[in-house]
Order: C-alpha cells, then structure tokens, then sequence
C-alpha cells in the first residue's frame, strides 16, 4: 500500500495544470461553437480520448492521468468537453464492438466534437426495465425503418448521431430481440422535443421516429446482439470516474464554509453554532471518503482491474452521498441557500455536473445521479445480486420465461 | 499509488485471519466472559510468538519496525473476531514509549511488550470523560523534581486490571505530564467498570496521593504526545470496527441466503437485500476510510490528523449501522445470547465510543478545516 503519486503522476500533475492556467478560457463559453472549439483545444492538448487507443485517435492514457486532468479540470473551474457520452462509452462500444469501416466513419469525428452523440435508450415505458423497449426496427432489405419513442434523451437538442437500442425480433424473449444501432439524429424521420428539467434548463429531450432510417453499416454487432452490447455500454457508464466529482464536491464544501463564516443568525456567525458544526464535520469525513474510496477504485483500475459489478458501489455510494451533501448545504443555508441566481451576495458553485450555478441548482442536479444510468434501487440489486451472491427476486418476467 | 494490500500485508492479514479462525472462535470469547482477567495468557504469548505484540517496535527493541498499516490490518481480523486482550491499549502504551521515553525507558518496556511478559494501557479519561485531554485532564500532579504525588479519578481505563505500567496523564505545575504508574502501588483503587462489550475489560482508578517517580516525555509538554497517540488510538479503534461489521456483514448475507420465509430465501426480498448492499457500501467505504488513514499516520502525509478523525467518525456512524442492520435481518435469533451476533455488535459499540466519538472528531475537522 502506498498512497503516493508517484513522480511521473506528479510531474504530469504539473504539466496539466500550467497548461490549463494557460488556457482555461477567460469567459464563459456561450455558444455549441464555442464549447467545441474548447473541446477541440482539449481535444489536441492531449485531454480528451485519453483512455483511447492511439489508433483510434485517443492518447493510450493511464486512468490516473485522466483522472489527474479531471481532479486539475474541476479544481481550477475550467468547463467540460463536451459529447461526454459519446467518448466516455459510445466511442468505447464502437471500438470493442464496431467494424472497422464504422471506426473509420465515427470515431475521430466524435473525438473532436464535430459530431455529438446522444444515447437513445430509455423509453416511456421501458426504463430501468430497459430490455421491455418496444421501439422497432424493420428490415426492409436495404435498411432498417425505425418507428417509436425515446425519452430522457441528453443533448438530444444537439446531437447528431445516436446510439440506439430497438427491438428486431419480436418472437423471443425480451432480452433476446434487441438489436443496436447508430442513427443519424439529421433526417426527416426524426424529431427531438426538448423537456424542461427540474433545473429550468433543458438537457434532456423527447426523441421520436417515424419511419426513421437506420441503414444496415450502421448495425453495431450481429443482430440481436444488442442487449449483451449494451452490457458493456452501462458497464463503461458506472466505472466513470469519480474523482473530478469529488473535487467539485470539495469546492462546494468549501464554499458552504466560507458562507457559513460570513451569514449570521442570532447575531453570531452561522460557523460558530455547534450544530453548523457538527453537519460541516459530518460532510467532511463523507467527502474524505468518497476522495479515499475513489482513489481505491482509480489505483485498480490503474493495474488494469476491472471493478466489474462492483463499481455500483462506488456509483451508489457518491450519488447518494451528493444528494446528502447539498441537504445539509441547503439546511445550513436556508433560503440564502434556494436562490437560482448567484448576486452580489451570492457567490457561483460548481454543481457535479460541471455547469455553473448556485448551490440550489447544485442541490437540484443532485437529485439526477440517483436516477440515471441505473437507480440507486437498481443498483443495490446488482450489488445483492451479483456482489453478494444473494437470492434473485421472484419477478414477474422471470416467471413468465 | 497502490491503495491494495502489498504481498506481505496480503499475507500478514491471512494468517491473522487463520489463526483467529482456529484460536479465537466464539466459545473461547463466550469462555472468557466470567474469566477474573477476561483474556487468555496462553493466547497472548502465541501473539508475541507470531510478532503481533512487536510489530510496531523498533527493532533494536525485538519489534519488527512495521507501521499503522500493518497494525490496522492486525486489529481489524482480531475486531472480526472480538477478541478479548490488551492489545490496542499495550500498543497504543508502547507506541508513546517508543516515542518519547529516555532509552533507559524503553529498554525497560519495549521488549518486555514485545516478548508478552509485559501489558501496559493508558489512562486517558478523567471524570467528564472529554478526549480533548490538554484541557480537561484534571488529576494533579504535585512535587518535582523526581517525585510526584498523583490524585484524581480515572474513568474506562482498557485492561488496567492486566497492566504492569499505566501511563497517567496529570497536570503538573508545569502543565500537562505523562507518568509512569505501577498499579500495585499505594494508594491506587482499582474497580471494575463492566461495559456491555465481552471482549473489553475496563476499570475505574481513584488515586489518593499515589507515589511516582517516573515522567514520560517533557515535563509538562505531552498534549501533542498523547493527541497522537489518541489518533492512532482513533484509527486502530476504526480498524476493530471494520473488522466487527465485516463479521456481521458476512452472517446477515450467509443468513439471508438460507433462511426462507413465504416459501423463498428472505435475501430475495429486496427490503433484506437492499439493506445488505447499503451494508456493504458502507464496509467499503470504511476500509477505504481506515486504510488511507493508517497510511496517512505513516507517511506523516499533510491531512493525516484529519485523515484519522475522519476514519473514526466515519467507521463508528458505519459499524453502528451495519452491526444493528445485521441483527434487524436475523430476526428474533439476533436478540439472543446464544447467536454470536452481538459478540461484534457490542465489541463495535464499545470501539465507537473510545479515542473520542464521533462528535468529538467532526469537531476536530471543522476545527481543521474550516478555523
Ligand atoms: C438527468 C437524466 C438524464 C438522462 N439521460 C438519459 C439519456 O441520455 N439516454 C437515456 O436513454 N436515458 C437517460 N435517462 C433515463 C434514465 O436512464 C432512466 O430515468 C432510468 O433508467 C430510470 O428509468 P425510469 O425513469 O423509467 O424510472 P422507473 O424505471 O420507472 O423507476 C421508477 C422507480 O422505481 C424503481 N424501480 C424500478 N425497477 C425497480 C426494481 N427492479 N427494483 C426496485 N426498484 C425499482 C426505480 O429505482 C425508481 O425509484 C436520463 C435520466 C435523467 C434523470
């Protein structure tokens, strides 16, 4: 066991954070232009696609340096790239899963940002039970027509392409029928109506298909194969890594604090209160905590472990924890705590997702963690089930098989 | 940065657990219970002989040298196991030797700790029982230079009853002194106070004008000696924590799978496995808090005072859940003397409130980090 970075990490530490001293922008970045241009400015420093192979145009990066960029990323505020989703795992899908005229055709152009993918997965009614989708495909000899709903679908609004799950067999068991593919978002057949958050902002959106075309190079795997690809898809999405969040956490922590020193009730300052203080020092041994655990995941990782069913772990634990988190934030703050404009008084926080805001947005987006890429229920099933070896539920599906 | 187990950590820690497995199963613990002494002699040289009692001494003194890491891993197999001896409070006792005695001091003591010839504690608590020891000590210490008389009451002394040395913190005219107290001494009454932990002994000291003629460290000048010491107290307390909620982790999954009720396993009820998994979350969690800690102390790393108040407040909120969870999924078979259950669940409960609780130690964070 030892804890230290070891020289190369540090000097790589270094490095990465007088470049972003250098370059991180100065304003707020407005337009999709100019977030891709940032992204593409990431992109060629080296700081996106760093898990990548190099052949595919990715950097063959350790995951302790791109954790390294992440943890330097999120203390110094500088924005996310964008089209997370497609280069944290759709862009790995293609790579495990895609032919090589598909690795020729998507993934440099997703790399740089030039096309944005969003996940067509979930459905109004199929979605932690995902495999009862019913969106279909059919074979029409020369591509595939594609009629149905999505739901819940991030930078719908933006993206180009999608990763698509739909069902291709209706004959066999649901698990059985589903087949993937990546469709162009540009065409007549789809439409994608933005649904406003809880936030007030619209990420997500309504995706609907009708008479979509999907064409046949456009099959990831075999037929059929789709739900086993989405596997290792939800797979990449729960090993994300947490110790950027963590360092968004702890300047959000901090934050509080230094709120907590300047608002006072009852004439004295709200730090001075022992029950403040005791919520504060609660916070602080669960955010050490999640630093630590991550650090454990990263340094496995970082010998080429792979968690496995594990890392719901580590996805229930941080979630959970940031929802608990900005509570006490906004307990402590009470309604200095709900505004949803940083003023005067107010100063601007970093909410998990890496979009500016203030702690009530920051408290709003902390509701979402729990919710996505698998629920927190959904999860502790997995960590029973898989982790712990105990008893499968009796569900109705299972009977029905 | 490796935060798994090196191979020799890897194997320390699997003989541990091999050799509580054969030696320390529930009915020796259950045995002890109406012992006088409360541990086995036979059991605490076989721990010498293993380098147990060493491990953390300097070699010059027959240790083996090792660190809070390799320490925390011994402790948390014994907390899997409750095992009953003084090992906490004789290595926490050395560790200040080791620390701040004249080489004269430490040749007395360090090998005889190593060896198993000689159990030392400390006594920590005066009568308010506050772990913030440079202000609430108040047993006195009056004389100099050489000769002191101690007065005062000392509270949940660990394993005093066994100790050859008790090291008493008092106040001085100079402040702050550590004392080297020999319990048969004049003047010392020790009692028994019996906690609900099987696996602990404790008791209470009045001290009336009790002799001493031996310091440990600067006259004066050991709050930051003994704050150390109590730290890794915090972590070693951690590690037995860790190690008891693991035990109670594994019987409530070992459980739920077999025990049916409504014609199937209750572990395939989500209610029983969701709280299984939340369990687990927090066992992880809390090897990962204790871990980093231990290692924290070793490597002198910059937080490692907060690292360690960190892992105690964290682990004893996590023990106290997943111990009382475990009983909550055995069902009435839990509340019973009979099952081993509460063997850990006590032992855990006892740890939670030694080397400060959990209140004690977020206020030392905030302390830390917020001024
Ligand atoms: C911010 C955000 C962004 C998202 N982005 C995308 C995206 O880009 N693409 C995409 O495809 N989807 C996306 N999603 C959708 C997300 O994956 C689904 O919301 C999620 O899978 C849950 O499905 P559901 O909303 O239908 O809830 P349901 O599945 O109906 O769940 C409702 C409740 O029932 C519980 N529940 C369900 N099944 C079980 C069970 N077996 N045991 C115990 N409890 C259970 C759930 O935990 C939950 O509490 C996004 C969601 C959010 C919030």
């Amino acid at each position: 066991m030892d804890l230290n970075y070891s020289p190369e990490d540090v000097a790589f530490r270094e490095k990465t954070r007088r470049w972003l001293e250098e370059n991180v922008p100065r304003q707020d970045l407005k337009t999709l232009d100019e977030r891709k241009a940032w992204h593409r400015t990431l992109y060629e420093a080296g700081y996106v696609g760093m898990l990548w192979p190099k052949e595919y145009g990715g950097w063959g990066a350790t995951p302790m340096q791109q954790a390294i960029v992440q943890d330097e990323m999120a203390r110094i505020g500088a924005p996310p790239p964008i089209n997370g989703l497609g280069i944290g795992f759709i862009g790995p899908t293609i790579i495990v899963h895609g032919t090589d005229q598909q690795k020729q055709r998507y993934l440099r152009k997703m790399l740089t940002a030039e096309e944005i993918w969003c996940q067509l997965y979930s459905e109004p009614n199929a979605g932690s039970d995902l495999a009862s989708l019913k969106t279909r495909a059919e074979d029409t000899g020369d591509h595939f027509v594609v009629n149905g709903q999505k739901i819940w679908t991030s930078s719908g609004p933006i993206a180009d392409w999608g990763i698509l799950l739909c069902r291709t067999d209706l004959k066999v068991p649901k698990h059985k029928g589903i087949s993937c593919f990546l469709l162009n978002m540009r065409q007549p057949g789809v439409e994608v109506r933005p649904l406003k958050q809880i936030t007030g902002l619209s990420l997500f959106s309504e995706v609907f298909m009708t008479n979509a075309r999907a064409e046949k190079d456009d099959l990831i795997g075999r037929l059929s194969q789709g739900w086993e690809i989405a596997q290792t898809t939800l797979g990449y999405e729960r090993g994300a890594n947490s110790l950027g969040r963590v360092t968004r956490y702890a300047i959000s922590y901090h934050q509080l604090v230094h709120a907590a020193k300047e608002l006072k009730r009852g004439g004295r300052p709200l730090i001075d209160d022992p029950v403040v203080r005791a919520r504060l020092g609660k916070m602080y041994a669960e955010l050490e905590v999640q630093r630590y655990a991550g650090l454990r995941v990263l340094s496995g990782l970082n010998k080429g472990e792979t968690p496995g069913a594990a890392s719901s772990i580590t996805k229930l634990s941080y979630t959970e924890f940031e929802k608990r988190f900005y509570e006490t934030a906004l307990e402590i703050l009470g309604p200095w705590g709900q505004q949803m404009v940083a003023g005067e008084d107010f100063e601007e926080v970093d909410t998990s997702s890496g979009e500016p805001g203030t702690f009530a947005t920051a408290f709003l987006w902390s509701r979402a963690g729990t919710i996505y890429s698998g629920s927190s229920e959904v999860q502790k099933n997995i960590i029973g089930e898989r982790v712990l070896g105990l008893p499968k539920e009796v569900r109705a599906d299972r009977i029905a098989r | 940065m490796d935060f798994s187990f090196s191979s020799d950590q890897q194997l320390l820690k699997n003989s541990a657990r091999a050799f509580l497995d054969e030696h320390v199963k529930p009915a020796l613990v259950r045995s002890l219970i109406d012992d006088p002494r409360g541990e086995s002699e036979a059991l605490w040289k076989e721990m010498a002989q293993l380098g147990w009692l060493g491990l953390s001494l300097p070699e010059e003194h027959g240790g083996s040298g090792l660190g809070m890491v390799e320490t925390a891993i011994l402790l948390e197999e014994m907390g899997r196991a409750a095992l009953p001896a003084p090992y906490l409070p004789t290595i926490l006792a050395a560790r200040a030797i080791a620390e701040a005695g004249t080489p004269e001091q430490q040749q007395r003591w360090l090998p005889a700790i190593a060896t198993g010839s000689a159990r030392a504690t400390i006594a920590f608590l005066d009568n308010d029982l506050s772990w913030d020891l440079s202000t609430a000590t108040a047993t006195r210490a009056v004389g100099a230079p050489d000769r002191w008389r101690l007065s005062g009451a000392k509270r949940f002394v660990p394993w005093a009853h066994v100790a050859d040395v008790i090291l008493v913190p008092a106040r001085s005219q100079k402040g702050l002194s550590l004392f080297f107290v020999d319990p048969s001494t004049a003047g010392i009454t020790m009692s028994p106070a019996p906690l609900m932990d099987v696996a602990g002994r404790w008791s209470t000291l009045a001290l009336d004008q009790v002799s001493v003629t031996e310091m440990l460290g600067p006259s004066g000048q050991v709050g930051a000696l003994l704050n150390s010491v109590v730290l890794c107290g915090a972590v070693g307390a951690a590690a037995g924590m860790l190690g008891a909620a693991r035990r109670c982790l594994d019987m409530a999954v070992s459980y739920a799978k077999v025990r049916e009720q409504f014609g199937q396993p209750i572990g395939s009820f989500q209610a029983i496995r969701h709280k299984c998994a939340e369990m687990l979350l927090e066992v992880e969690n809390s090897h990962a808090a204790t871990y980093y800690a231990a290692w924290a102390l070793d490597a002198k790393s910059e937080d490692h005072a907060v690292a360690a108040s960190v892992a105690k407040a964290y682990v004893g909120d996590a023990a106290r859940k997943v111990c009382s969870e475990a009983i909550q999924v055995h069902g009435g078979i839990g509340f019973t003397w009979e099952y081993d259950l509460h063997l850990y669940f006590k032992h855990a409960k006892a740890l939670e409130a030694m080397y400060g609780d959990g209140d004690h130690h977020r206020e030392l964070i905030v302390r830390q980090v917020a001024g």
